[in-house]
């Protein structure tokens, strides 16, 4: 029982009981010492987030040794995930604004991201060639507005055909704007839903709990 | 040597080696790979080490003795390393989740919610607002109804669906011009006139190996499409 | 095999070729055309100019290293644009990456600045870096700033900053701009500094996440939205302060006109393959 209770039970009460205290504060007038503890409790968030981006990072690195240690197909990359990560951590640790460190991480890491980021452009023209067919009233429909929107978008879009820049404004901003705003309202009603799952103890994901099925308890 | 162009040569030969993915997974992308995810994981680490000191142990010495409460939570999440003691780590993760739910909740409440209907209230006395009205009504209504339509309603949630597809549709060319512009900011920086010579190096450097591990079968050649 | 279908299925590394090319050719040889200024571009220009001189501006941060180059000079122009009106910025980031960027933006800006205009550390800016917590940092910070932060991003006690020292939450600001980037923050800004402290805010992202936000421009929460390398090149045109942006602006001429010309002749292609009733 007390088992349950502390491995389960508590932490969604205290889940709970977080959360209700940050809708309160905003809806009613609250006491000092409750305005105090929100505070105090959103600042503790900050550095529980960081801890677990740090987490992170060593559960990253746990898994590339265990494939360096047990030889695992591309063991040799690990290690050099490993060299990096050591190198960057302890120049970054002795303090984040140091040269050597900031410098490794200004030409190395941000050129290679903004290439594996953009690798996407031509993934995506490809795509486009291959796949995005008028097939239905309902691709067309995607096409036609994505078309003239790129248009819009390009400067010479403009120069081939001006017309284009007020149509592809007025779909942005106006029938692209409800659908969007369609959408907004809709996630903004599921995440009051999964709030309310989630403060009612019937979502227990986010704790890592699943389900039991009753014949195994 | 002047580190900022010697960096940008760096820069464009790391790149050069991110982008060969494109050719068939490869040694030389691999590598760029792993050297990026090590690198910022070493960044990650570092600056969220940095927070920490600066803002939980720097309070604690400073007098804030309340903040011994999120550094001893924070240990706790670190016994997710063994599985035995994973319960202990849900007392941070309840801490996290019930205060961004809560906060997310009655935000999205007044700004998402009541905030985007309030914009729907429009005049009805020009074409873009009726648009708008009409627009937002049918594809939060083609969002939140999901059951088989029939009757009238069927109108209601294909003019929602024509609505959405717009939307989607916007997003897809928004989002084709969002990846060239990527691109172009990385070629900026290759093509400089001072590197672009070495950019060109580069690029023959790994054409050679790459035809070499091709042609000698050491890399795998792949049927691209 | 028909002609047809040998062409749909070409090689996509061809089409990678044809596409770099595409992209790198403009960079090699510019072409300036005119740029018409989007409306969401001047609605949010027009909100710069109309923040009174001297006010106190909560700027985000959160251009990473791959959306640094679209979205950098605009940061950079907005960062001239109000310091030369004498607004004592604030800035941070809610993600890491983001943090060591912000103040490159923030050191391009204060590079072009004239002599005449004050812009010193402490006094005229600071910059609080990196804050954790995503949207419940952001909360934290509007809030109680130094219940999150008691070190700015260089590591100077907040407290011995002259410019800090009657600041705390966001009510002692008069507005703020999210320059989100691609971390799909700016709801964050919207539901936590709009909505409960009615902080006017605006703020620029990548061009692909101009759509999700048109609602919260239209219903008035965002004052306006400069979007990718096309915002920055006009937010640098209304404020007739030249930068790298309107360059890389026109770069994207050739590679998206590329683009439409393949999926038309896919579509061209296709449409013929099923009159022909070739599958």
């Amino acid at each position: 029982m007390s088992n349950r209770l502390a491995k389960i039970s508590l932490p969604i009460w205290l889940t709970t009981i977080f959360g209700i205290l940050m809708i309160i504060e905003f809806f009613f007038s609250m006491p000092k010492i409750v305005t105090d503890t929100n505070t105090l409790l959103r600042s503790w968030v900050t550095i529980v987030s960081a801890a677990a981006l740090i987490l992170g990072t060593l559960i990253l690195t746990i898994a590339h040794v265990k494939r360096a240690y047990e030889r695992k197909t591309g063991w040799y990359y690990s290690l050099i995930y490993i060299g990096s990560f050591v190198v960057a951590g302890a120049l970054g640790l002795i303090s984040v604004r140091e040269t050597n460190f900031m410098w490794i991480f200004n030409n190395m890491t941000s050129p290679i991201g903004a290439a594996l980021y953009s690798l996407t452009a031509f993934t995506i023209t490809s795509a486009a060639f291959r796949v995005f067919r008028a097939r239905n009233w309902k691709a067309t429909v995607m096409l036609v507005t994505g078309f003239i929107v790129l248009m819009m978008l390009l400067p010479v879009g403009a120069a081939i055909f001006p017309p284009i820049v007020p149509i592809g404004e007025w779909i942005r901003s106006f029938p692209s704007s409800a659908g969007f705003r369609g959408m907004i309202i809709g996630i903004s009603l599921g995440t009051i839903g999964l709030g309310v799952r989630i403060f009612l103890g019937r979502q227990k994901e986010h704790l890592g709990i699943r389900e039991e099925k009753k014949e195994a308890s | 040597m002047d580190m900022i162009w010697l960096g940008l040569i760096v820069g464009s030969f790391v790149s050069i080696g991110a982008y060969t993915v494109l050719i068939g997974d490869n040694p030389i992308s691999k590598i760029t790979e792993h050297l990026y995810t090590g690198i910022l994981a070493g960044y990650t680490l570092a600056i969220n080490w940095d927070f920490v000191m600066k803002n939980a142990v720097g309070k604690v010495q400073g007098g804030q003795f309340d903040f011994i409460i999120p550094i001893i939570l924070s240990l706790m999440l670190f016994t997710r390393l063994k599985p035995e003691w994973i319960w202990i780590s849900r007392y941070p993760v309840a801490l996290t989740v019930g205060v961004g739910m809560g906060l997310a909740m009655r935000a999205s409440v007044l700004s998402d919610f009541v905030g985007q209907i309030q914009g729907t209230l429009l005049p009805i006395n020009n074409i873009n607002n009726i648009v708008m009205i009409i627009g937002t009504i049918t594809a939060a209504s083609y969002f939140l109804f999901t059951t088989k339509y029939s009757g009238p309603y069927k109108y209601v949630n294909q003019s929602g669906l024509l609505f959405l597809l717009v939307a989607f549709g916007v997003t897809y060319g928004s989002t084709a011009s969002f990846r060239f512009e990527l691109v172009i900011g990385r070629l900026v920086d290759m093509l400089r006139p001072d590197v672009a010579m070495y950019t060109y190096g580069f690029l023959v450097l790994v054409a050679i190996i790459l035809i070499y591990g091709y042609t000698t079968k050491r890399i795998p050649w792949y049927k691209g499409r | 095999m028909s002609i047809i279908k040998k062409i749909l299925d070409m090689d996509q590394r061809i089409i990678y070729l044809g596409m770099f090319i595409a992209l790198a050719y403009p960079i090699l040889s510019p072409v300036i055309l005119p740029v018409a200024i989007q409306d969401y571009s001047t609605q949010a220009f027009n909100f710069a100019v109309s923040i009174p001189d001297g006010s106190y501006v909560l700027i985000e941060g959160g251009n990473a290293a791959a959306t640094h180059p679209q979205c950098g000079p605009g940061l950079t122009a907005n960062i001239y644009h109000l310091l030369t009106k004498q607004c004592k910025l604030v800035f941070f980031s809610i993600t890491a990456e983001p943090a060591y960027w912000t103040q490159v933006e923030i050191d391009n800006a204060l590079a072009k600045l004239p002599a005449t205009v004050a812009a010193k550390n402490g006094v005229n800016w600071v910059n609080l870096g990196y804050i954790s917590g995503g949207e419940s940092g952001v909360a934290a910070l509007a809030a109680d700033i130094r219940s999150v932060v008691s070190k700015d991003h260089f590591g100077k006690p907040i407290n011995d900053l002259p410019m800090m020292k009657d600041i705390n939450s966001a009510k002692n600001f008069a507005a703020a701009f999210w320059w989100g980037g691609s971390e799909g923050s700016i709801p964050y800004g919207i539901r936590q500094l709009v909505g409960p402290y009615n902080l006017p805010m605006s703020g620029s992202c990548t061009t692909n996440e101009v759509p999700n936000y048109s609602p919260y421009v239209s219903s008035g929460q965002l004052k306006g939205l400069f979007g990718g390398i096309r915002g920055s090149a006009e937010y640098e045109l209304l404020l007739k302060v030249p930068g790298p942006a309107l360059a890389q602006a026109m770069a994207t001429n050739i590679g998206g006109l590329y683009f439409l010309g393949l999926v038309l002749l896919g579509n061209i292609l296709y449409l013929t393959q099923r009159l022909r009733g070739e599958k």
